[in-house]
This record gives structure tokens, C-alpha cells and sequence, in this order.
């Protein structure tokens, strides 16, 4: 990324990426802190998550600013053009990320005011979160180095997350057949798993995105051997 | 790193043909074996850092190189067809199917209906009223007919750098010429000129075959179909040019495209 001529230029990007990386850290620890809510079913904590989110959308708002300076002034080509793109896409997931988990924590609130329902199993879901928050994490450290690899890997545990997902879902109809009286708290949960498997595929999102950088080839609707054949 | 394999854009005619071309400036090698297909009816960009032999090659394509003492080309460049260089190649027929504007406007010191019908009084024996339309033809193909057409007396140097390249432009479309070479033909311009001059090589080449040597990249981005990048007299990379600016296949063009040191 570095080496321009113009060591402004390289400054700039330089930036720009961090400051994508930063907005990353914070949609991740808001995740963080939306799956803890859930498994503590806290009130509190969930508050925390969903205050984080106007700092997300500003920074994004700021991020976009940023990139449309650069382009405006720097004409980039290749893979700065790549780059650019790149961030902009990467950026509105990372946001969209963050109001799943916003959306968790709204969730958790509302559980809680109906009454604690213990006994569904939440805790389950805590599995499909940490994977969840891990890729994301994961996808953010191989978009610093820039990692199709590694990228390649997120595409394939995003699969595992849909896979926890639909095991979930059975496993939920199968508590409302046996008590309908939590069908409306399981529904709750539904929703909030969606959550957690929406933050898998933004994380997936993201990794296609880093082929996109290094590689030149957009593999967003492209199935997974032509994807290895792209890395080859 | 010399390319050897020539691309050619599928479904495409050829206007010209470039084949092993060597050119030499005396003993010193300004061109190395290059292979180039130029479509008909596209643009086609030269890029690269000054002195990579992107002028030099473009001068090639109608032997403008030949009125230097010690400059040689080697090789074939075949015009539909017709190797160019061959020794019995006729100069000023050759100019007349390949048209070239340079960088800074050169209009003569004479009337800009004169600086039209000059080159077409080589060629061709037009009558009085057929010249008049000639002139008028190609004032207008080089969109420049307006602004002019109250003032053909008057002389072309009187016109702004714009209006001037834009009647050199005009000049060499007069004589219907089946390629067009331009030299860097905005590098003296103001962008608005700049712009104009963009536009009309987008309308020329519905009629004409279009090579141009810019030094600007974002203005071969725009006008041009096909780019080729050459470094230190050898073609480095050629292909469409979304493909050039999107993903070069070449780190060396890469490199130059975005700015980084090679």
C-alpha cells in the first residue's frame, strides 16, 4: 500500500484504513458486549451497546467523507481504486454488523421485560455469537494484512455459523411445539440468532471484499471452488 | 519481459499491424520488438514514462521518424494490410492515410479556410465550390465550424491554443485520412479545450482509426478503447482499456498507473 510518489497519497490511505480498522474494533466489542448482555441478560450492558451505535454511524459517516475526498483529488486507478472500493463496501458492513448488534441488545431488553424465560436456550446461542464475533474480528485482522487466505477461510466458518443457525432454528420450534407458552420469547431468540447469522455474513462480506483488494476479482455470488481457483 | 504475444480484441478489424518492430535513433535501440494490433474505429492509447519510446512508436506509423537523418525502423507495420516501411512506400501518400496533430497547435501563418484546403490542393483537384464544402466538412467533423465560419478569412493564429489544435485536427481530417495519430494533442490546452478536443476524438472515431501518446493517464482512461503501456522502448502491457486501469496484468504497469515508483 505504500510507495507512491506522492507520500501524501499513501498517508491518506494509510488513514483511511485505519480509521476502518478502528470502526471494526468498536462494532466488534459492541458485538462483544451484545452477547454477554444476552447470556447475563443484562439491561445495563445492552444499554451500553445500543448508546455505541451513534459512534458507529458517525464514523462511518466520517469514513465515507474521507474516501470521497481522496478520489476526488487522487483519480485512483488499480488497486488504490480497489482499495477505495473496497473500504467504502467494508465499511457499510461493519455498520450494518453493528445494528445487528444493536438489534441484539433491543432484543435482550425486551426479554427481560417480559420476564426472564430461562429456561429457553439462550445459551446455545452464545456459541453462534462467539463464532460470529470471532470471524468478524478475524476479517478485520486479514484486511490489515490484507490476507486472501485467511479471507478464504471466513468465507468457509461463515458456513458453519449458517449450519449453527438452522440447528438453532429446529431446535426452537422444537420448544414451541412442546410449550407454546414461549412461543413469544422464542421468537425473541429467533431473531436474534438471524442477528448473529447476519453478523457471520457480514464478516464474509468483508473477506470477499480483501479478494476483491489483492486479487482484482469480485467473488461475491461465486461458489467456493471457483473462489480457491481465483487464490490459486 | 518483451512481449511476443499480440493481442488482438476479438471480432475487431485491424487498421494497422505492428510486427518486430525495432527503431533505431543511430545505435541506440528506441524501440524493442514490438507487436501491436490498432482496431479500426477505436482509440487506441500510448502511455508510459517520458522517454519509453511511446512518441517514438507513434511516429513510426506514418514514417515521420524518416525525415531525420539516422533514425530506422525494423520490422513490419502493415496498414491494412501494406507494410509501410517497405522502401517503395510513397511518403506523402502515406501521411495522407495516416494523419498526425502534435502537441503544440501548428496552424500555418495563413487564412483558416487556406490552412484547410492546403493539404487537400496536395491530393486532391477540387472545383471552387467543392473546396468550399470540403473546408466546411471539416470544420465541422473537428466541431469547430461555429465558432469559426464568420472569420474563414481570417488568419489561424488569430485562434485561441483550443480552436488552433482543434483546426489542426480539422486540417488533417481534410485530406480523409483512415488514421488519425495524436501527439499529446491537449498537453498545451486548458481544460475546457482539454475537454473539447476529448469529445471530438470520441466522434472521430466512428470514421476513423485513433492513436493517441498521452502523457495525462486519467485523459487515456477516458478517451481511449484499448491501452498499451510501454517502459524503455518495449511494450510492457496492451489490452482494453477498463481492464488497464481496473487490474493491470502487469506489476510494472501497476505500478505507473497508480503512481508508485517502479
Amino acid at each position: 500500500m505504500d510507495k507512491h510518489i506522492s507520500s501524501q497519497f499513501d498517508a491518506e490511505l494509510a488513514g483511511v484504513s485505519s480509521r476502518v480498522l478502528e470502526l471494526g474494533g468498536l462494532v466488534e466489542s459492541q458485538i462483544r458486549h451484545a452477547v454477554f448482555a444476552l447470556s447475563q441478560f443484562s439491561v445495563e450492558v445492552a444499554d451500553q451497546v445500543v448508546a455505541t451505535e451513534k459512534q458507529v454511524n458517525a464514523m462511518e459517516v466520517e469514513i465515507d467523507r474521507e474516501l470521497s475526498s481522496i478520489i476526488a483529488r487522487r483519480q485512483p486507478t488499480a488497486r488504490d481504486l480497489r482499495l477505495l472500493m473496497a473500504i467504502s463496501k467494508i465499511t457499510a458492513n461493519l455498520e450494518r454488523a453493528g445494528d445487528e448488534s444493536e438489534r441484539i441488545a433491543r432484543m435482550v431488553k425486551l426479554i427481560v421485560e417480559q420476564g426472564i424465560t430461562r429456561s429457553l436456550p439462550s445459551s446455545e446461542l452464545r456459541v453462534a455469537a462467539d463464532l460470529a464475533s470471532g470471524l468478524l474480528r478475524k476479517a478485520l485482522d486479514a484486511f490489515a494484512r490484507l490476507d486472501v487466505q485467511t479471507a478464504l477461510v471466513i468465507m468457509k466458518e461463515d458456513d458453519l455459523i449458517d449450519a449453527e443457525f438452522d440447528g438453532f432454528l429446529r431446535k426452537l420450534v422444537t420448544y414451541m411445539m412442546e410449550d407454546p407458552r414461549t412461543i413469544s420469547a422464542s421468537l425473541d431468540l429467533l431473531f436474534v440468532a438471524k442477528a448473529i447469522e447476519r453478523i457471520g455474513d457480514h464478516a464474509k462480506n468483508i473477506a470477499e471484499f480483501i479478494i476483491y483488494v489483492v486479487k482484482g476479482a469480485d467473488v461475491r455470488h461465486t461458489a467456493r471452488a471457483d473462489v480457491e481457483s481465483v487464490l490459486k | 519481459m518483451t512481449t511476443t504475444t499480440t493481442l488482438t480484441p476479438s471480432g475487431l478489424k485491424n487498421a494497422i499491424e505492428i510486427r518486430d518492430l525495432d527503431f533505431y535513433y543511430g545505435t541506440f535501440k528506441g524501440l524493442k520488438s514490438i507487436n501491436l494490433d490498432i482496431a479500426e474505429h477505436k482509440v487506441t492509447a500510448f502511455i508510459g514514462p517520458s522517454g519509453c519510446g511511446k512518441s517514438t512508436l507513434l511516429r513510426t506509423l506514418n514514417r515521420m521518424y524518416s525525415l531525420y537523418p539516422g533514425q530506422r525502423a525494423e520490422g513490419e507495420i502493415r496498414l491494412y494490410g501494406q507494410n509501410i516501411l517497405d522502401a517503395k512506400q510513397d511518403l506523402n501518400l502515406l501521411r495522407a492515410q495516416v494523419g498526425m496533430v502534435f502537441q503544440k497547435p501548428t496552424p500555418f501563418p495563413m487564412s483558416i479556410y487556406d490552412n484547410i484546403a492546403f493539404g487537400v490542393k496536395l491530393y486532391e483537384n477540387l472545383s471552387r465550390s467543392e473546396m468550399d464544402d470540403r473546408v466546411e466538412w471539416a470544420l465541422t467533423k473537428a466541431a469547430i465550424w461555429n465558432e469559426v465560419k464568420d472569420k474563414l478569412g481570417q488568419s489561424g493564429l488569430s485562434l485561441s491554443g483550443g480552436q488552433q489544435q482543434r483546426l489542426c485536427i480539422a486540417r488533417s481530417v481534410a485530406v480523409k485520412p483512415k488514421v488519425i495519430l495524436l501527439d499529446e494533442p491537449t498537453s498545451a490546452l486548458d481544460p475546457i479545450s482539454t475537454a473539447k478536443v476529448e469529445e471530438l476524438v470520441n466522434e472521430l472515431k466512428s470514421d476513423y482509426t485513433v492513436a493517441i501518446v498521452t502523457h495525462n493517464m486519467q485523459q487515456a482512461a477516458r478517451v481511449s478503447d484499448f491501452t498499451a503501456y510501454m517502459y524503455l522502448g518495449e511494450l510492457i502491457e496492451f489490452g482494453q482499456t477498463e481492464q488497464i486501469f481496473m487490474k493491470p496484468a502487469r506489476q510494472e504497469t501497476e505500478d505507473y498507473i497508480t503512481g508508485r515508483f517502479g
